[in-house]
Parts: structure tokens; C-alpha cells; sequence
């Protein structure tokens, strides 16, 4: 009979495969830049922004309608399929603000491939001259969207406009541009980011993610400008306990349709 | 009386609040519980009777501005669904504590009872009914229960206090009774032998008869009459909180049928094991189980010790990857070992971020471009500790380097007055630094202030001593960088060994005398486990008000993959490690990647 060494030999090939497939899977390294690609690409809203602005307020004022008490939070909120009335179903998200709880937001902006937009919620009443850490936050937001290729869009959205102290988004959208522009040349004199392995050269060292690789890509004549990013920026101010958001809830309307 | 309860889920959504006061619920304190939790260092060893305990430190009080005052929190997580229960009260105190315990107890046990749990993990799944966003709410259909949850808690509450009150009112009257027991005893026997004295207004004395004693003890019909108040007192107490009590036994009702509910439903046991075998190495899509992940952490944790990572640490990050995953569902084609893997990941990841940013360059700045009345400028001070040997001068250096490319003028001030040679090898590293930046410069060359070094670099120094010269050489030296315009101070420490009182003490009153902006501590990545207690005891060396602000790891360059040091350092004290050492020259001081030091942690 001639087909048994044949199934045999088969069977022999789907279960060497398999069992490769498994041992790949279970150590990754076997196969070589086989890493799985776990690009998201659903249309997605982004929620961020630094701690105390507002952000679990805007969502559950987005998704609800309503306004409930929040904390701090420390992880993040996940709408898929969100609709606002009359335009198609995205995926909204909300990340904590924490400085120690903002690796997953980075995660997820360099996964996603389709963020129509990231709002990045800003307390308006703070003092232009602390919004260092705020335009830190952003530098760093910026860094990863603008490795798309046309950007994200990014909403400034002022909250707290109803504050007496309430700055206006366009001085905050200056202030911030000058910070960035701060941040940068710091950036530029820090010491080096360690990087690669130190005593033995490893095989297919890439320096992918070194990460203030393409910062001369922000310069131009006269420092760091909003205008120089692939993506636009707008500044709007708002307040979520008013239940004031008109503005940027148009700003999000016109990106999820297109 | 404790301050505030809530219930809030990880998203930041609160479910439930309950301020005792009865005033407006404050946020902002548990956003401050909340922060410390996130920033404090991993092991949260405190607590009592199994819930965890937090103190919130109070916040800095400037000069007219009070700061928020700190506070005690008792909290309990619960998994499926994650609902953090917080209870803050004011201070530590034994009642306090045991009430605060009793909250909790109470509320978790109400809140498994009413079945909430079940209706929140729906919602949080997305199962449940979707408004016309397409979203459903966490407490979506709950609004009743958390009513109910509300007055039986208020309920029980009231029934735990007023047993408190009881009991010490009971105390009360127990140790009055005896006091009255004790005096009529007195009064008895002393009332035969002596004549009873009425003593006048004006202060004259009336002898009376031995019978007429019994005109003064008033204590029988008193004692009647406080008794009748009483009985009256409880009859009153019974009316008024009749609809009270049977809402408490309601309430024990529905607990007591819990806990035989939970004792039923155990465990069913394992079925279909062979098929969960091939899902739990192949197909993914398995619920993970406590008993799925022991071998797997196990491995993991051995892993992580071959990397220098100290047994304590290592166990904690297993415990959270545990926390993490038991309960959770593996993607589909996915092992659970490798889910693991990537939880741990993402735990090394968290606990190595540093939880404040540190832009030096920035606070550098902002320090020294404020002038005084005088027209002078503070410098900024850095001093640096560690054990013996770690290699403070050499990062001292290598430090004092990148600030002069900055064209920071740096002071050196050599604090070590312990170990002989010390200054002398400062010397030679500040000669060198002196060439460096300036070409001409003639080595042993004096500068045109008289001192080793040259325009924007210098050495301060004087001689040797015990320590009281080093507060000394400290206070003068910041002076001194004071009036010759200098920008930074750098001051380098002798070497102390880290368990050893008496070496560590003077850190103390250094640190308040000197006030360095920051404090910094060496830690060399050779260590290995001992790098718990290090941290942990120099962190603690400056005193409650005083922190090591951030960590540099020197000779990783000598260890490989070994980068365990690290972990041990952060998951000791909480405080970021911002550079590491990498080789011998000035350049090789490089910023903390954390990416790059949990990637070679975890190859």
C-alpha cells in the first residue's frame, strides 16, 4: 500500500508545525521579528490627560449623560462601539493621569493604528507657569502620534472654564508650546537613555524604540509650533460640571464621521 | 467616628459614599489615598485584622498656608468585580481601628448579600442593557440595592456603636457602683465609733448624735430613683428603635444566609480535565484559576531570583500577577504561561516608573534663576550617600561632568572626612574635570580664588575630622557657593555601612542642617539582595520628614543580565532609580530606560 507512508508522512509535517507553532507562540523567540503584530484597528477616541482635570467626569458625562462622583483612577475605562447620536460607532477610552499609571496609554498608542482623535483634557484654572508637567505629558503623547503618518488630531480641551480663574485655551495652547519648546532643549542636554545591552552584543539589537529620536523633526525657525505636527491641534475650552461641552463635542463629532 | 467610607471601582467610578459627619463628601481625600497607594512602596505590610492599613502623610504647610492634614486609611480590594473599599478616619488609634475594621466587615458582607457583585461584573462585561451610546453603566439597575445596601449599613452601624457605647457606659456605671459599694462600706464601719459633724455655712461645727448619720446617706433612695430613670431610659430606647432592631435582624438574616450559600457553593470540582489541559497550553480562552498559575509563577519567580532579584520582591510581583490574572480570561491561542509572562511585564514595568517626574535640568534651572534681596543666587545642592566601595565620588564626577557640559559652575565639597585619602581623590577627579572643560588648565594649578580647580569647577575642602566638622564643611561650603556664584553644590558623603547605628545616625542632622535639594543614594548593582535593607535603611536615616529623593546604580556595566538590584532598590522604598552607571569614564552615566532595564529582566 502506497498511501500509508504517505498519510504518515503528513500527519509527521502537521504535527512538527503544529508543535512549532505551539513552542513559537510559547517562547517567541524561536522564529525571529515573528512578533504578532497586535495592531488595533478600530476607530478610537482617546481620553487623556494629567491627574484632577476632569477626565472620568468627561466620559461618564460622553457615555452617560450624566455626572457621578469620581477618584483618582487607576485603570482605564473602555467603551466599545460608542455612538454618539448620528454619527458611526468608535471606541472610546479613558486612561488614568497618574504618572506611574501612564504606560498603558503609551501601550495602546503605539498599538492602535486608528485613533481619530485623542482628547487631551487640561484643568484650566491651574497657573501657566506649573503647566510643565502637563506639556511633559503631552510631549510624550505627541512623540508616539506623530509616528503615524498623518498624526492624531488633538483636542486641548480646557475644562473648568466656568472657574473664575479659567485661563483661555489659546494662551494655554501658547503656553504649552513654549514648554514643549523648553522640554525639548532640556531633552537635548539630559544624559543619554541606556540602551542595548552593555557587555555582550546581543543578536538583532534593534534601537527601534529609542525614544527622542525624532525630535528635530519638531524644530522649526522659531521653536517647537503646533503647526509643524502632521496632526492638528485645537485648543476649546468647556466645563464638564456645566455640562458645557458643545465645543468639543463637535470636535469629536467631525472626526468620527470621517 | 471615622471620616468618610466609599466604594469605588478601579475606573475611578465611585459607587458608594458615606461621609459619618453626615457633611459633603470630599473626593480629594481619598484622591490623596489614592495617590499615596499608587506611589508607595510595594510592600504594604501594615494591617489590621487582614485589611489593609495606609497612612496618609499630611501635605507640606508653607510659610501662612496650612497644609491638608494626614489622615489613616483602612481598605479592602475585592476581586470579581475590583471594588476598592476605603475608610478613612483621623488617626491610628485602638478604637478607631477596631471600628474602621468593623465597617469593612460589615460592608463587604452586606455587599456580597444583596448580590451586587453578580449585576457589576455584568455591567462591567458589557452584557448588561445599553443606553443609547451603546454603554452600560457599572451601577446600571442597582440604584435600589445601593439604597438598601445605605440604610442597612446606617443600620448596623449604629448597632455596632451603640453596643461600643454600651459597653463603656456599662464599664461606667460598674466601676461607680463599686466606688458607692466601697464608700458605704467606709461609711459603716467608721459611722459606730464617732459622733457625725454637720459643718455650717459660715464654718462652724455642729456635734450630732450617731443616729442622725442616717439623715446624711442619701445613697439608697438615690439609687432607686437613678434606677427607675434607667428602666424608663431602655423602655424608650426599645420603642424608638423597634422598626430599627427588626431591620437589624432582617439584616442578620441575610447575612447568615450568605455565609451558607458560600459555604455550598465550595467548589464543584474539576471537570473535563483533559480538554482544560489543551486550553490552558494551547487553545487560550481558558478562565484562569489560582491552581493553574502556581507552577507557572513558580517558574517565574526562580527566573527572576537567577536575576539578582530578592526572594521578598519576587514573591510580591508574583502576588500581583496573581491578583491580576486569577479570575481573567487568556486570549485566544494563548498560553497561560505566556499570559503570565506578560503580566509580569507589565508589574515590573509599573513598579519601576518612577511615580514623580524628575526633570533636573528644569528644577536646576528654576532654582538658581531666583534671586534674592542681595542680588545672589541659592545654588543647587546635591549630596550623595551609600555603603562603602558603591563608587559615590566616581558618579559624584561623572554627575559634576554633565552639569558643567550644561555650563553649570559646580562646587565639590568633600564631605568625607572619615577615610583617609578621600579628599585627595576628589582632588584628582576635579583636575580632571578642570581639564576637561578647559584645555589650558594647568593640573595642581590653584585658581584665582586659591583653591584646586579652576572658574567652573572647584574643590571645597577641610581636612579631616569627626562628624560634626562634616555639618560643619557643609553649611560653610553652600555659603560659600553662595557668594562666589556658583550653581551647584556637590557634596560627597563618607561610605556607611547601612546597618550600623551609630554611622547612621549623623545622616540625620546632616540632612536638616545642610537641607540638600537632593539626596541622592548609590547603590551598586553587584549587590544583590542586601539592596532591600540598604535602601530601606539609608531611606529611613534621614528621619520622618526627610526622603532619599532618587537612586543612581553604578557598575551595571559588571553584572550582565543580573539588573535585579534595581527591583529590590524601587520595591523597597517606593524612590525611582533615574541613572545607572554603565563604564568607567565621565560619559558613562546614562538615564534609566525602564523599558530597556524590564526587557533585559525579563529575555
Amino acid at each position: 500500500m502506497l498511501g500509508i507512508p504517505v498519510l504518515l508522512a503528513i500527519i509527521l509535517v502537521l504535527v512538527t508545525s503544529s508543535f512549532l507553532l505551539i513552542l513559537q507562540r510559547n517562547t517567541g523567540r524561536l522564529i525571529p521579528n515573528a512578533k504578532t503584530a497586535n495592531k488595533n484597528r478600530e476607530p478610537t477616541f482617546v481620553i487623556a490627560g494629567p491627574s484632577y482635570s476632569g477626565k472620568t467626569c468627561l466620559y461618564n458625562l460622553l457615555t452617560m449623560d450624566k455626572l457621578r462622583n469620581t477618584v483618582m483612577s487607576q485603570e482605564p475605562s473602555v467603551t466599545h462601539s460608542f455612538k454618539l447620536p448620528g454619527s458611526p460607532a468608535v471606541r472610546l477610552m479613558e486612561f488614568p493621569g497618574h504618572l506611574k499609571l501612564r504606560g498603558k496609554l503609551l501601550t495602546e498608542l503605539k498599538n492602535s493604528t486608528n485613533i481619530k482623535g485623542l482628547i487631551y483634557v487640561i484643568d484650566s484654572t491651574v497657573d501657566p507657569k506649573e503647566l510643565t508637567k502637563t506639556a511633559e505629558f503631552l510631549f510624550q503623547i505627541i512623540q508616539l502620534t506623530e509616528r503615524e503618518k498623518n498624526g492624531v488630531d488633538i483636542l486641548l480641551a480646557c475644562n473648568k472654564s466656568d472657574s473664575f480663574a479659567a485661563r483661555q485655551p489659546l494662551k494655554i495652547k501658547s503656553v504649552l508650546e513654549t514648554e514643549i519648546e523648553k522640554i525639548i532643549q532640556r531633552k537635548r542636554n539630559s544624559l543619554d537613555t541606556v540602551s542595548g545591552s552593555l557587555n555582550r552584543t546581543n543578536e538583532g539589537e534593534d534601537k527601534e524604540e529609542s525614544e527622542w529620536d525624532n525630535m528635530e523633526l519638531f524644530e522649526s525657525a522659531n521653536g517647537f509650533r503646533f503647526e509643524v505636527l502632521e496632526g492638528n491641534v485645537d485648543a476649546f475650552e468647556g466645563s464638564v460640571s456645566k455640562r458645557n461641552i458643545g465645543k468639543w463635542d463637535c470636535w469629536i463629532r467631525e472626526r468620527a464621521v470621517n | 467616628m471615622f471620616e468618610q467610607f466609599c466604594i469605588f471601582t478601579p475606573q475611578g467610578d465611585v459607587i458608594y459614599q458615606f461621609n459619618c459627619a453626615g457633611k459633603k463628601f470630599l473626593e480629594s481625600q481619598i484622591n490623596r489615598f489614592l495617590s499615596q497607594y499608587i506611589t508607595s512602596p510595594a510592600p504594604n505590610e501594615e494591617t489590621y485584622k487582614k485589611y489593609n492599613l495606609l497612612s496618609v502623610s499630611g501635605g507640606l504647610s508653607g510659610p501662612g498656608v496650612q497644609g491638608p492634614r494626614g489622615f489613616s486609611a483602612m481598605f479592602h480590594i475585592s476581586k470579581q468585580p475590583e471594588l476598592y473599599y476605603v475608610v478613612t478616619y483621623a488617626e491610628q488609634s485602638l478604637q478607631l481601628n477596631e471600628e474602621a475594621a468593623e465597617i469593612l466587615r460589615l460592608s463587604i458582607s452586606l455587599w456580597n448579600s444583596l448580590n451586587v457583585n453578580e449585576e457589576i461584573v455584568r455591567n462591567l462585561s458589557g452584557r448588561g442593557s445599553k443606553n443609547e451610546h451603546n454603554f452600560t453603566d457599572v451601577v446600571d439597575g442597582l440604584d435600589k440595592d445601593i439604597e438598601t445596601f445605605d440604610k442597612y449599613l446606617k443600620v448596623k452601624y449604629e448597632e455596632f456603636m451603640g453596643k461600643f457605647d454600651v459597653k463603656n457606659t456599662e464599664l461606667a456605671e460598674a466601676s461607680l457602683r463599686k466606688k458607692a459599694i466601697n464608700s458605704k462600706g467606709k461609711k459603716k464601719s467608721t459611722g459606730g465609733g464617732q459622733k457625725g459633724r454637720r459643718w455650717g455655712r459660715d464654718g462652724t461645727m455642729e456635734e450630732t448624735g450617731s443616729s442622725d448619720a442616717s439623715g446624711l446617706d442619701f445613697s439608697e433612695a438615690g439609687s432607686a430613683s437613678s434606677s427607675n430613670i434607667a428602666l424608663v431610659d431602655k423602655d424608650a430606647l426599645g420603642n424608638r428603635t423597634k422598626d430599627g432592631e427588626f431591620l437589624i435582624k432582617e439584616i442578620d438574616d441575610l447575612l447568615t444566609s450568605q455565609t451558607d450559600i458560600t459555604k455550598s457553593t465550595v467548589q464543584v470540582g474539576n471537570v473535563n480535565s483533559a480538554f482544560g489541559f489543551l486550553k490552558k497550553h494551547l487553545l487560550g480562552n481558558k478562565t484562569i484559576t489560582e491552581s493553574d498559575l502556581t507552577s507557572v509563577l513558580d517558574k517565574l519567580r526562580q527566573k527572576l531570583m537567577t536575576k539578582n532579584v530578592a526572594p521578598e520582591a519576587a514573591d510580591f510581583l508574583a502576588q500581583k500577577v496573581s491578583r491580576d490574572l486569577v479570575g481573567s480570561k487568556t486570549a485566544n491561542w494563548t498560553s497561560v504561561e505566556n499570559t503570565a509572562r506578560e503580566s509580569l511585564t507589565r508589574a515590573l514595568t509599573q513598579i519601576l516608573t518612577p511615580g514623580v517626574s524628575v526633570d533636573l535640568l528644569h528644577e536646576i534651572q528654576r532654582k538658581t534663576s531666583k534671586k534674592d534681596s542681595d542680588g545672589k543666587k541659592n545654588p543647587y545642592v546635591f549630596s550623595v550617600v551609600g555603603v562603602n566601595g558603591v563608587g559615590k565620588s566616581t558618579n559624584l564626577s561623572k554627575l559634576a561632568f554633565w552639569l558643567l557640559q550644561n555650563n553649570f559652575n559646580v562646587l565639590i565639597v568633600a564631605c568625607d572626612t572619615f577615610r583617609s585619602g578621600a579628599v585627595e581623590q576628589l582632588r584628582v577627579h576635579v583636575e580632571n574635570l578642570a581639564q576637561l572643560t578647559d584645555e589650558s588648565h594647568v593640573r595642581g594649578s590653584k585658581n584665582k580664588r586659591g583653591k584646586s580647580g579652576n572658574d567652573h569647577v572647584e574643590l571645597f575642602e577641610a581636612g579631616y575630622g569627626g562628624s560634626d566638622l562634616v555639618t560643619k564643611i557643609a553649611k560653610q561650603a553652600i555659603k560659600y557657593a553662595k557668594d562666589q556664584n556658583f550653581d551647584i553644590v556637590l557634596m560627597d558623603t563618607a561610605g556607611r555601612r547601612h546597618n550600623d547605628p551609630t554611622l547612621m545616625s549623623p545622616l540625620k542632622s546632616f540632612a536638616e542642617q545642610a537641607n540638600p535639594d537632593k539626596i541622592i543614594m548609590v547603590g551598586e548593582a553587584l549587590v544583590g539582595t542586601d539592596s532591600v535593607q540598604q535602601a530601606k535603611n539609608f531611606n529611613n536615616a534621614f528621619g520622618k520628614v526627610r526622603n532619599l529623593d532618587f537612586f543612581i546604580v553604578s557598575k551595571c556595566d559588571t553584572v550582565g543580565d543580573m539588573l535585579g538590584t534595581m527591583v529590590n532598590m524601587v520595591y523597597a522604598t517606593g524612590i525611582p532609580i533615574l541613572f545607572v552607571g554603565v563604564g568607567q569614564t565621565y560619559t558613562d552615566l546614562r538615564t534609566l530606560s525602564v523599558k530597556w532595564a524590564v526587557d533585559i529582566l525579563m529575555s
